[in-house]
């Protein structure tokens, strides 16, 4: 008598993540979620630029104009926008049921985060394009060569994933889609104004200086300004004292997340 | 048998005239009154019980708060000679107002999917009180958000220099116009997806938030977007607040903020009942 056995499926992990990252994907493009990023990067110039041009317009460190010294702020802000949405999706799915259902089937277990972070890198791709473009608006351009502003774009990509996974994180451990997006607004909005973004670190208090000057927005923004260039000098020079910290804070970063969120889903399991 | 008896027990509650006084059961005021705090309670426990509602609704506008009080309150302070905490703690207590509307709308929209709304239509209940008692505990939270901002606002520096009656009215400010745009926001939950409505309030009151007095003094702003941030709710709102506070004209901001919260509720009203009825109906 033979005794019956199945064959363990094969399934192709590459195909996996183009379906599942399609389905988080294609629901945006019908109803009008992929028109937020874009909004957003609009928000973020000119609700930065227009107020705070006259005010801040004095304290530029020695830079040529206010949106060139402003531009690296607008563009993390926006991609942290996009980024935030990915603790929405995975607060959703985390409710939903739907990685209790992956778990039990024959899917890698990183294979759905990689296609929510793939979604969270589109949208974070098109927030930083019209961010740039708003910035082009107001003034800002790019003054080194085609090797540092392709550097300039990757760097900023790069801290999108960072955000997205750090968002998708929050949203699988709090369980909870309607707080959870707002919960990362506000307080990027509060690490932003708390950096070198808006105005140079001399300006602020004495005792909150070097929190100011150390924490990981401050330094991603003169990474990003050194990266951008500027007609004057002031900017920064493009070397590993001042790229170098920016770095250190994504690999860091990430490095100790990616346990946490594997940590998180055998939990759950 | 113990069947049979049941059935026949039912039968005999809602027979002949028990049918008419059920009716009228589900319509009484005072019930409606009583269905309301009961309802209200259920919303505000549950609140209260999730953490992370409960750091958006106080932890997150306190740090703003402090924030903006290091970030630019001593540029604000020096152009406008008076301290920006008269604009900032009014901006914050709003900001935290519309935050938490999202929450309370978004709630709303998991309800619908639970099916806790459509549960609710064939209970006998007052209809209106469903509606009504998410209004009185976005009251209480808005309320309750303004009580916290404001006592970190007083360690700050910021001082009533007007009487107790003012105060008591800056107090209710933020709650008349959070209620408006909670209805806003409970409108557009009622029929939109739910991760844009997110977003898409998020941008909202982030925009009236940077184009606001609160955020920096009307003459910072290129005079061709003053009109626009002058009688944007926000200001009106900030304005009224710092007369309230500060001294200074009162009268014409709230006349302004009133007009806004009138014609928000006006346009939301139709909308938000239809949708409540449609969503409440589903299956």
């Amino acid at each position: 008598m033979r005794i019956p056995t199945a064959v363990r499926p094969a399934p192709a992990p590459w195909q996996q993540w183009w379906v599942l990252s399609g389905r988080v994907i294609r629901p945006t493009l019908r109803n009008g979620e992929l028109l937020t990023p874009p909004a957003a990067s609009v928000l973020f110039t000119i609700g930065f630029y227009i107020p705070l041009k006259q005010l801040m317009g004095n304290f530029l460190d020695g830079m040529s104009n206010y949106a060139q010294y402003l531009l690296p702020l607008i563009v993390l802000q926006a991609i942290a926008f996009a980024a935030v949405s990915a603790s929405f999706r995975s607060a959703t799915d985390a409710v939903l049921g739907i990685n209790h259902r992956f778990g039990s089937m024959p899917i890698a277990p990183l294979t759905p985060l990689t296609a929510r972070l793939s979604a969270s890198v589109f949208r974070c791709s098109s927030a930083l394009l019209f961010a740039i473009l708003c910035g082009h608006v107001i003034g800002f351009r790019f003054y080194n060569g085609a090797e540092v502003t392709t550097a300039f774009w990757l760097l900023a990509l790069m801290i999108g994933v960072l955000l997205s996974l750090l968002g998708d994180l929050v949203g699988s451990a709090t369980r909870n889609p309607e707080a959870t997006s707002h919960l990362l607004m506000l307080p990027m909005l509060v690490f932003g104004l708390l950096s070198v973004g808006v105005q140079p670190v001399e300006q602020f208090p004495g005792w909150i200086q070097p929190f100011v000057r150390n924490q990981p927005i401050s330094q991603f923004i003169y990474a990003l300004r050194a990266l951008a260039g500027d007609s004057t000098p002031a900017a920064g020079a493009v070397n590993w004292s001042v790229i170098g910290p920016a770095l250190g804070w994504l690999v860091g970063t990430i490095a100790i997340v990616l346990p946490l969120y594997a940590y998180q889903s055998s939990r759950r399991r | 048998m113990a069947v049979a008896g049941g059935g026949t027990k039912a039968g005999l509650l809602f027979k002949g005239p028990r049918a008419a006084s059920r009716e009228s059961y589900e319509r009484s005021p005072w019930r409606l009154l009583v269905q309301i705090r009961l309802q209200t309670a259920r919303i505000l426990r549950g609140w209260s019980r999730d953490v992370a509602t409960t750091i958006e609704a106080l932890i997150v506008p306190i740090a703003l708060l402090f924030t903006l009080d290091i970030v630019l309150g001593k540029a604000i302070s020096q152009v406008s000679g008076e301290s920006a905490l008269y604009g900032s703690v009014p901006m914050v207590a709003m900001v935290g107002a519309m935050s938490g509307a999202t929450v309370g709308g978004i709630g709303l929209m998991r309800e619908r999917t639970d099916g806790l709304l459509s549960r609710l239509w064939v209970l006998p209940v007052h209809r209106a009180s469903v509606m009504f008692s998410r209004i009185a505990a976005d009251a209480a939270r808005i309320f309750l958000t303004t009580v916290a901002i404001l006592c970190v606002g007083l360690l700050l520096g910021f001082r009533f220099r007007q009487g107790i009656m003012e105060a008591l009215i800056w107090l209710c400010v933020p709650v008349v116009f959070g209620l408006a745009f909670c209805a806003l926001i409970n409108a557009i939950a009622l029929y939109a997806a739910k991760a844009l409505v997110v977003e898409a309030t998020g941008l909202l009151y982030a925009l009236l938030m940077f184009f606001s007095t609160g955020w920096v003094p009307l003459a910072q702003y290129p005079s061709w977007i003053q009109p626009a941030v002058q009688h944007q709710p926000l200001t009106y709102a900030v304005e009224a607040m710092r007369g309230l506070a500060l001294g200074g004209p009162v009268l014409a901001p709230m006349a302004g903020l009133l007009l806004w919260v009138a014609a928000i509720v006006a346009v939301c009203a139709v909308p938000l009942t239809n949708g409540y009825r449609r969503a409440s109906m589903r299956g």
